[in-house]
C-alpha cells in the first residue's frame, strides 16, 4: 500500500476537525464523528455504489457537489454536509424519487422503518410538481415467501448487490432500463434461490418484503426485541426476534453480530413459525391402555419418578439410557447428564451427535489436542485456500458457506472433493473420485503433500501412519478416474497455500472406512498446517458434548476413563459416578432390541426418525418397558412413549448454546408460554426420586458449570453476553495423551451397475423441526427422490413423475426430481418429512472407532409408479 | 440445449474476452440465433457455458432493445421513423404496411414470415426513409418498392 496508509489525515467536516489513520470515505469519516449524512443506496455490508445522490456534500475547492459515500478523504479536506444548497438538492432528488413512488404508506408494512419516508419527512418536498401518472406494476405475490412491489422500488440496487456480492446467489437482477427498470428473479415471478431473505434486510423501502408477517403489525408496535441465537444449525447466528402479543412477528439479523454480521439463511430468517404452531404439545400425557391421554404435571412427574425408581432398583442403572438434545441449551443438557449419572446411576447418555459430529471431533482432538476444531468462522474468508470434503457447507451451515464464497471473491482457491453445488459458481478446483475410491484419492493427497512438505516430527503417532502411505498420482488416475494432470494441479494448489483451511462434512464419517479417512484428512491437516472446521448440523451439538452428554465424557469434555476427573465431579455432586462407560446411542438400540434396556429418558430428540434404519429403531424401542419423552411436538418417538412432557421451545427460555467455533452465546427468552424448561422438568422428576437438583434459573446452572467444569472455569453470563466466551475461555483445554491412532479401513464396495440411496442435506430443512415452519414447507414442500438425467431417461421418468424407491428395509413412493448435477449411481433423498424419511430405507453398520453409522452402501431399486389422482397437488 | 457447433462458437468467443461477463453480449446473440429469441432456455444455455448467473444474463440482455425478447418472425423488418425518415414519409409507410400487409410495429404476421420493429436512426438520413431487413440495408423507400423488397424474403 501507499505511504499514505501510515500518515494521519485531518478532515474538517462542518467545522469539526477529524483525525483519521487511514483513508476512508467522507461518509465513513463523518459517521465516525457522529455526523449524519443521509443515504439510500449506501449500505455498510455492500460495495459502494454512488447511485442515489442523497449523500452529496460540498467540498471546498471542488466546484460540484460530491457523493460522500464514494469520495475518499484527503488530508486537509474541508466538507460541509448541511447547507441550503445541499438541502435543495436533496429535496429535488427526493421529488424525483416520489414521481413514481406510490406513497401508499398507510398500507405499506415498511412505514415506520422506511428510509425514504424518514428522509422525505426531514427534507421534503411536501408537494410534488409532477402531474404525470405514476408507473404501475402489480404487487408480485407469486412467491410464497417474498413479496415484491416494484412501484415502491427506488432503484438503489441494494438487493441486487447483496444477492450477488455478499450472498453470492445472483438470483435477482435489474431488468429493463431507465424508467422501466425493476428488480426481478430470473423467472420474473417466483424466486428460485437460496431464500436467505438478505434482500429483504437491505431494502430501504417496502419494495421487497417478507410475506410471513404481512399486514400483521407495525414496526412501532413491536415492543419486545430479543437478541438471541438461531435454533437451527451449529453456526450460531445472532438473531433478533421481534415480538408482539407473545408471538414472534419477525426474525431479523443484526449488523455487527459476531458470527453472521447482518446475514441470515432461509432457516434462520423464515423458520421461526414452529414456535407458534398449533401442533405444539400443551399438556403432559400418559399412555393408558396403549393410548396417550392428557394428564396433570403432578401425575406425569410422579409416575415417571416412580417407574424409573422401580426399574433402577430392579435392574440397576445400566438398564436405563438417556438421549440428550443438540437443540436444547447447555443448561438443559448439563442437568440431563447430571440426572442420569447421579439419580439413575448410569453413563448411558448419548445423542444424535453420535451420527457423526461427536466421533469426528473426538478423533481429531485425540490427535491435535482439544480445541483443534474450534476455529473462528469469519477467518475462513481470509484463508488463501479452502479444501471442502464430505458435504455442501452452503446448505449445512449456510453462513459458513458465505465465508467460503467470500474467500473465493478475495482471490482464494476453493478446492473441492466431489461436486459441491453451492460453490459451483465460485471457481472451485474440483476432483471427483469414482465411487468408493475417495480413500485412494486422500491417500494420494497425503503422499503428495508428504513429499512436498516433509515431516516435522511434532506428532510422531500420526507421522508413523503417514510414512506408510504411498499412493502415486498414476494410481489415483487408474483407480479414482482423476487425470494425473488434474490431480497434480490440485495438490500443487493445495501445497502452495500458506493459510489453508479444511471444511469437513459428515459424509466422510458416515462412509465405509470413515475413521481411516479421518486419519488421512488429519494427515492432510497436519502436513498443511491447516485449520479444520467441522460442519455442524444442530445448534448445540458442540455444547451437549461439552456438557458431558456422551457415554464416555464428563462435563468440560473430560474423559470418564480418568479417575481424577470422576473424583472431581463426584466431590462436586456429592455422589458416586459409575466408572463403567455407557452405551452409545446405537448400542442403546441394540440393547433395547435384546431386552436388556428397560427404560429410556429422551429429551428433545426423535431417534425413531433421526437414526438410520428407523423401522429397526422403532421395533427396538417398542421393547423398552418405560419411555419418557420431552419435546415440543408429538414426534414419532413421542408416540411410542409412556410419558410425554411438553417442553418449552428455544424462544421461550433462557440459556446458552455453544456453536461449532465453541463460542458460547446467550439464548434469551423472547415469548412467554406456560410450561417448563427441559432442565426444570428433569429436576422435578429428580426431586420426586429423592435426588435434589434444584436451580432457580438457567444462570444458576451455568454458575455450577463454571464452578466445576475445568473447561468453563469462572465463565459468567456477563462475559458471555459481552461476547467474550470464545474458546478456550479461561479454562484448561485437555491435551491429548494418545498412544496410537485407532482406525478402521472398512470394506470395499463394487458399485458396478447399482444404485445407492444417499442422504440429501437440504438448505431449507433441519430435522423434522423445519417441517413445522410453514414458510420453509412452502419453499420445499415434500420429500422428492433426486436422480440424474440418465437414470431418469432409462426409466422414462421426468421431474414430478412418481417413483417407487425400494431398499432391503422398505419402500416409498416419491415424486422424482431430475438434477443434472447428480451422478449416475445415486438416488438422493432427505430425512425431513414425516413417513418419507431416507433413514426409513437405510441400514447401517457402525464404525468401531468413531461409533458413527456407515450409511453409504444402501442399494436401492427404482420403479416408475403412478401417482393416484387424489394425490396430485392442485 | 445448444448444438455442438454453437457451443464451440461460444467457447471461442469466450476466449477473446478477459472474463466471462464481458463475453455476454456476443454470446447472447448466438443463443438468440439458435433459439429464435432470448427464451429462458437461451439464457440458461449461455449461463451454463459462460458460468454467468442466468438472472445476470437476463438483466444485461433486457437493457438492450436490439435483442429479440419474444418469439419473432423469420424476417425482421427494422424501419426507421426518426426525424428525416419521418419527414419523408416513414410514418405513412408504417400505416401502409399495417393496413395492407398486416405488419404492425412490434408485431408478427400471422404466417410468421415477418416481424416489424421501429428503429431509431440507422444513419441513412440522406436517403431516407430507410430500413433494415435482417442484415440487409434499403433506402429511398416508397410504398411501391417496399412491397417488392419484402417479396424477396420468404
Amino acid at each position: 500500500m501507499t505511504i499514505q496508509d501510515k500518515t494521519m489525515i485531518t478532515i474538517n467536516i462542518n467545522g469539526n476537525e477529524i483525525k483519521l489513520e487511514k483513508p476512508v470515505t467522507v461518509l465513513e469519516a463523518a459517521r465516525s464523528a457522529g455526523i449524519k449524512i443521509p443515504t439510500l443506496c449506501y449500505h455498510e455490508q455492500l460495495e459502494k455504489y454512488g447511485g442515489c445522490r442523497l449523500c452529496l456534500v460540498e467540498v471546498e475547492k471542488i466546484p460540484r457537489l460530491q457523493t460522500a459515500c464514494t469520495l475518499m478523504v484527503t488530508d486537509g479536506m474541508v466538507v460541509r454536509t448541511e447547507t441550503p444548497q445541499i438541502a435543495d438538492v436533496r429535496r429535488g432528488i427526493l421529488e424525483f424519487l416520489l414521481i413514481n413512488h406510490p406513497l401508499d404508506c398507510p398500507y405499506c408494512d415498511k412505514a415506520g422503518e422506511c428510509e425514504l419516508q424518514d428522509l422525505v419527512e426531514k427534507y421534503g418536498p411536501a408537494k410534488g410538481r409532477y402531474k404525470e401518472k405514476k408507473r404501475k406494476a402489480p404487487e408480485s405475490l407469486e412467491d410464497p415467501v417474498i413479496v415484491r412491489n416494484m412501484e415502491r422500488c427506488i432503484m438503489c440496487t441494494r438487493c441486487v448487490r447483496m444477492c450477488e456480492g455478499v450472498q453470492g446467489a445472483s438470483a435477482i437482477a435489474v431488468i429493463d432500463r431507465g424508467g422501466h427498470s425493476h428488480v426481478e428473479p430470473f423467472s420474473g415471478g417466483k424466486y428460485d434461490c437460496e431464500y436467505c431473505g438478505n434482500c429483504v434486510s437491505v431494502c430501504p423501502v417496502g419494495a421487497i418484503m417478507s410475506r410471513l408477517h404481512r399486514h400483521s403489525y407495525r414496526p412501532w408496535q413491536v415492543k419486545e426485541k430479543t437478541e438471541t441465537i438461531c435454533p437451527y444449525c451449529g453456526v450460531g447466528c445472532t438473531v433478533v426476534a421481534q415480538v408482539r402479543d407473545d408471538s414472534i412477528k419477525r426474525v431479523i439479523p443484526k449488523i455487527g453480530s459476531p458470527v453472521n454480521n447482518g446475514m441470515l439463511c432461509s432457516r434462520g430468517r423464515f423458520g421461526y413459525e414452529f414456535v407458534g404452531s398449533s401442533e405444539r404439545l400443551t399438556s403432559p400425557m400418559i399412555k393408558k391402555n396403549g393410548v396417550l391421554e392428557q394428564a396433570t404435571w403432578e401425575e406425569a412427574i410422579s409416575l415417571t419418578a416412580k417407574r424409573l425408581g422401580e426399574i433402577k432398583n430392579k435392574y440397576g442403572g445400566s438398564s436405563i439410557a438417556g438421549i440428550a438434545s443438540p437443540r436444547c441449551t447447555n443448561e438443559d443438557n448439563y442437568v440431563f447428564q447430571k440426572f442420569m449419572r447421579i439419580a439413575l446411576g448410569t453413563n448411558n447418555i448419548d445423542s444424535a451427535a453420535r451420527t457423526g459430529y461427536a466421533g469426528t471431533q473426538t478423533f481429531i482432538e485425540n490427535i491435535f489436542g482439544q480445541g483443534a476444531t474450534a476455529n473462528i468462522i469469519a477467518g475462513l474468508s481470509n484463508s488463501d485456500s479452502v479444501l471442502v470434503i464430505g458435504g455442501d457447507p452452503t446448505t449445512i451451515n449456510p453462513i459458513l458457506g458465505l465465508q467460503i464464497r467470500a474467500c473465493s471473491r478475495k482471490g482464494g482457491n476453493i478446492l473441492a472433493i466431489g461436486h459441491i453445488k453451492g460453490l459451483e459458481k465460485f471457481n472451485p478446483l474440483t476432483v471427483s473420485p469414482r465411487f468408493y475410491t475417495e480413500t485412494v484419492l486422500l491417500e494420494g493427497l497425503v503422499s503428495a503433500l508428504k513429499n512436498k512438505k516433509g515431516l516435522s516430527g511434532s506428532i510422531p503417532v500420526l507421522e508413523a501412519k503417514i510414512k506408510d502411505i504411498n499412493t502415486s498420482a498414476k494410481e489415483v488416475e487408474n483407480r479414482c478416474g482423476i487425470a494425473e494432470k488434474d490431480f497434480i494441479r490440485f495438490t500443487d494448489t493445495l501445497s502452495e497455500s500458506l493459510t489453508p483451511a479444511i471444511v469437513l462434512g459428515k459424509d466422510i464419517v458416515q462412509s465405509s472406512g470413515g475413521s481411516y479417512k479421518l486419519m488421512l484428512i488429519s494427515a492432510i491437516n497436519y502436513l498443511m498446517n491447516a485449520r479444520i472446521y467441522l460442519l455442524c448440523e444442530r445448534a448445540n451439538e458442540q455444547g451437549l458434548l461439552d456438557m458431558g452428554c456422551a457415554p464416555d465424557l464428563l462435563p468440560g469434555y473430560r474423559p470418564l476413563a480418568f479417575a481424577e476427573f470422576r473424583k472431581r465431579y463426584e466431590n462436586a455432586w456429592k455422589s458416586p459416578i459409575s466408572e463403567k462407560p455407557g452405551l452409545s446411542i446405537f448400542e442403546m438400540v441394540d440393547s433395547a432390541k435384546s431386552n436388556a434396556l428397560k427404560a429410556m429418558y429422551i429429551m428433545g430428540e426423535n431417534p425413531v426418525f433421526n437414526l438410520p434404519n428407523s423401522k429397526a429403531v422403532t421395533a427396538a424401542l417398542k421393547n423398552v418397558d418405560f419411555i419418557v419423552v420431552q419435546d415440543i411436538f408429538l414426534t414419532e418417538t413421542g408416540k411410542l412413549a409412556d410419558v410425554v412432557f411438553p417442553a418449552l421451545s428455544w424462544a421461550e427460555k433462557d440459556g446458552t448454546f455453544t456453536n461449532m467455533e465453541r463460542r458460547i452465546q446467550r439464548l434469551r427468552k423472547a415469548v412467554n408460554r406456560e410450561g417448563m424448561e427441559d432442565w426444570r422438568i428433569i429436576s422435578e422428576v429428580s426431586k420426586n426420586m429423592g435426588v435434589k437438583l434444584n436451580y432457580s434459573g438457567a444462570e444458576e446452572i451455568f454458575q455450577e458449570i463454571s464452578r466445576i467444569s475445568p473447561l468453563h472455569r469462572d465463565l459468567t453470563y456477563e462475559e458471555i453476553e459481552k461476547g467474550d466466551a470464545i474458546y478456550p475461555y479461561k479454562g484448561e483445554p485437555l491435551r491429548g495423551v494418545m498412544e496410537d491412532i485407532q482406525m478402521h479401513k472398512g470394506s470395499s464396495v463394487n458399485p458396478d451397475g447399482k444404485l445407492y440411496l444417499r442422504l440429501e442435506r437440504p438448505l431449507f430443512h433441519s430435522g423434522t423441526l423445519s417441517t413445522k415452519a410453514p414458510a420453509l414447507v412452502k419453499i420445499y414442500p415434500e420429500a422428492v427422490a433426486s436422480i440424474s438425467p440418465s437414470i431418469g431417461e432409462a426409466l422414462s421418468l421426468k421431474s414430478g413423475d412418481m417413483v417407487k424407491v425400494s431398499t432391503r428395509t422398505g419402500s416409498l413412493e416419491l415424486p422424482v426430481n431430475i438434477d443434472n448435477k447428480l451422478d449416475n449411481l445415486s438416488v438422493m433423498l432427505t430425512n425431513n418429512f414425516e413417513n418419507k424419511g431416507a433413514f426409513s430405507l437405510m441400514e447401517y453398520t457402525i464404525d468401531p472407532v468413531t461409533k458413527a453409522p456407515v450409511i453409504d452402501a444402501n442399494e436401492v431399486k427404482l420403479e416408475k409408479s403412478v401417482r393416484l389422482d387424489s394425490e396430485v397437488r392442485a | 440445449m445448444l448444438n455442438e457447433a454453437a457451443i464451440k462458437e461460444l467457447n471461442e468467443i469466450r476466449q477473446k474476452y478477459p472474463n466471462a461477463r464481458a463475453a455476454l453480449l456476443p454470446a447472447l446473440y448466438i443463443a438468440q440465433r439458435e433459439f429464435g429469441h432470448l427464451s429462458p432456455e437461451a439464457y440458461e444455455a449461455v449461463s451454463e457455458i459462460l458460468g454467468v448467473p442466468k438472472a445476470i444474463a437476463r438483466g444485461v440482455a433486457t437493457f438492450y432493445v436490439m435483442y429479440k425478447h419474444k418469439p419473432m418472425g423469420r424476417n425482421i423488418v427494422q424501419l426507421c421513423t426518426n426525424v428525416s425518415c419521418m419527414i419523408l414519409g416513414a410514418e405513412k409507410l408504417v400505416d401502409f404496411l399495417k393496413n395492407k400487409h398486416g405488419l404492425e410495429p412490434g408485431g408478427t404476421t400471422s404466417d410468421g414470415r415477418f416481424s416489424m420493429v421501429i428503429m431509431e436512426c440507422i444513419g441513412a438520413c440522406g436517403t431516407a426513409p430507410a430500413m433494415l431487413v435482417n442484415d440487409d440495408f434499403y433506402e429511398n423507400l416508397t410504398e411501391d418498392n417496399i412491397v417488392k423488397i419484402l417479396e424477396r424474403y420468404k
